[in-house]
């Protein structure tokens, strides 16, 4: 062992990578080299001063937002089972495309036969203006929209659906699969909050599951994520996707009703750290004293300090 | 020992779940390989909003490649190597455009001077040190960003993660011997980079 293959090696013995063989030839020569003791000095030195450096730390809030950020992202991807597309009317909704010269209002008040949607449009003032007279038709999906740059006529392909009721058992596959559906109804608050209602229950079904988090998520009436959230609450525990829903509510909810029911939910969440240091910052620093208060009582059951 | 292999069987499991599309074993997976991502990220980047992206970045190759992966090596070198060769694209990024990562960047956009943040609280330490010290953190601040983007991944990976010579090797689809010298290049620039400020 000589000089040269101790300076090459110091860096490593302070980082604890000889082997054992090597380590203790090491600091056996260091014992008989003052040079080289100098020179371990002089490291241990660059070593303190390179870690003196402040160091980033990932923050609760920080975690906590790029997990939902990929959660977000990962639903955003094709799912390799068709269920999800079928029951979902919005990837419908996705394709279509208007003309600038049709302004119009679309929502969405019933269906009819199997997992069809229709939709009860009404044309707007600029309509009239291609000679289309205002009228209101029941629609079950468009198919085609096409303008002719010439004469700028829109021709529009679309299916007719007829209004239908079914009744059944709310244990009913298809009554499920349409009050899924109907949870996502963009028009009518009550219409959702009704379904959100009758589905919880269900949450062991994965497309229910799947729609309540959606509606805890997205849904812009506080009254139905507090519905959403109360039927996912039992599955806090078990399922990580409802854990970050109730996470990512309780941290970015703009109703403090929701952020205390998420508070709740996620107080019998045992041994998940990012849960414990979100309510413990929450604890801290969160606004809202209701919030506070009970963060810290959180705390306490989740045994932080 | 009987922990860990415990700890390995449990993600056999939610890989294989995982691969035959159960989301929820994958959102499990990432929990437990996160944080230590997300960390390297941020160190690398000082931008929560760069580190962010990288995350989803790496982790939704992980989800979109998880078919291809046959065990061959640990799930943990794996994600590795997809996070270290995303750094790494961001480093060469930002050599290109000559930023400083001197200054840590909010979510909300705003810059913050971590030396700000963190003044020396040690007792006796007087102004002199204090100024000392912050100059100290801005060269070395300013040396890492003169590494090349390997040298920086090695050096980081080694010095703030703690992670092993063999598993950074690894992840960089090299040997151990080759990440030993990329380490020791990169301490000899820093070591250089700071001399004469001792001086």
């Amino acid at each position: 062992m000589n000089c040269d293959w101790v300076r090459e090696n110091i860096s490593l013995y302070l980082y604890d990578e000889l082997a054992d063989d090597a380590r203790h030839e090491l600091e056996g020569h260091i014992e008989r080299c003052a040079g080289c003791g100098s020179e371990l000095q002089a490291m241990r030195i660059f070593h303190g001063d390179m870690s003196a450096l402040p160091q980033l730390e990932v923050t609760p809030n920080l975690l906590a937002s790029a997990r939902i950020q990929l959660s977000s992202a990962l639903e955003a991807l094709p799912v390799r089972r068709g269920w999800r597309w079928a029951l979902d009317p919005m990837a419908m909704i996705r394709q279509f495309r208007f003309s600038p010269a049709l302004a119009s209002v679309i929502f969405l008040v019933g269906f009819g036969g199997g997992l069809g949607t229709m939709y009860h449009m009404s044309t707007s003032m600029h309509a009239a203006q291609s000679g289309v007279e205002q009228q209101e038709a029941s629609i079950a999906g468009i198919r085609s929209i096409v303008q002719d740059p010439g004469t700028g006529q829109v021709r529009i392909d679309y299916e007719r659906a007829l209004p239908q009721t079914v009744q059944g058992s709310v244990n009913d596959p298809q009554i499920q699969a349409l009050l899924v559906m109907a949870s996502r109804n963009t028009a009518n608050s009550g219409l959702r909050m009704d379904s959100v209602a009758l589905l919880h229950g269900r949450q062991d079904d994965p497309a229910v599951r799947e729609s309540l988090i959606y509606s805890l998520r997205s849904d812009s009436n506080p009254g139905v994520r507090l519905k959403a959230e109360e039927a996912l609450a039992p599955m806090v525990k078990e399922d990580i996707r409802v854990r970050n829903a109730m996470l990512e509510s309780l941290l970015n909810d703009n109703n403090p009703g929701v952020r205390a029911g998420a508070l709740k939910a996620l107080g019998s969440v045992r041994g998940d750290t990012s849960v414990q240091q979100a309510v413990a910052q929450l604890a801290k620093e969160d606004p809202n004293d209701f919030i506070r208060q009970q963060s810290a009582r959180v705390m306490q059951q989740l045994g932080g300090k | 020992m009987v922990g860990q292999g415990q700890g390995r069987v449990n993600d056999a499991e939610l890989i294989r779940a995982a691969q035959q599309g159960d989301r929820a074993a994958f959102e499990e997976l990432v929990r437990q390989y996160d944080q230590p991502v997300l960390r390297l990220a941020l160190h690398l980047t000082g931008s929560e909003h760069e580190a962010k992206d990288i995350y989803q970045e790496a982790f939704l190759k992980v989800y979109r490649n998880l078919g291809s992966f046959r065990f061959e090596c640990s799930f943990y070198t794996w994600v590795y190597r997809i996070v270290t060769n995303l750094c790494m694209d961001q480093l060469r990024r930002r050599q290109v455009r000559k930023e400083d990562s001197g200054v840590r960047v909010t979510s909300e956009g705003e810059e913050v001077d971590l030396l700000e943040q963190h003044p020396d609280e040690r007792a006796g330490a007087s102004p002199e040190q204090e100024l000392m010290r912050r100059e100290m953190g801005k060269r070395i601040a300013q040396a890492l960003t003169k590494l090349s983007p390997r040298e920086r991944m090695v050096f980081e990976m080694k010095h703030y993660q703690g992670l092993k010579l063999r598993t950074i090797g690894e992840a960089l689809n090299t040997t151990e011997e080759t990440a030993k010298n990329t380490l020791f290049r990169a301490t000899q620039k820093l070591r250089s980079a700071l001399a004469d400020l001792k001086k």
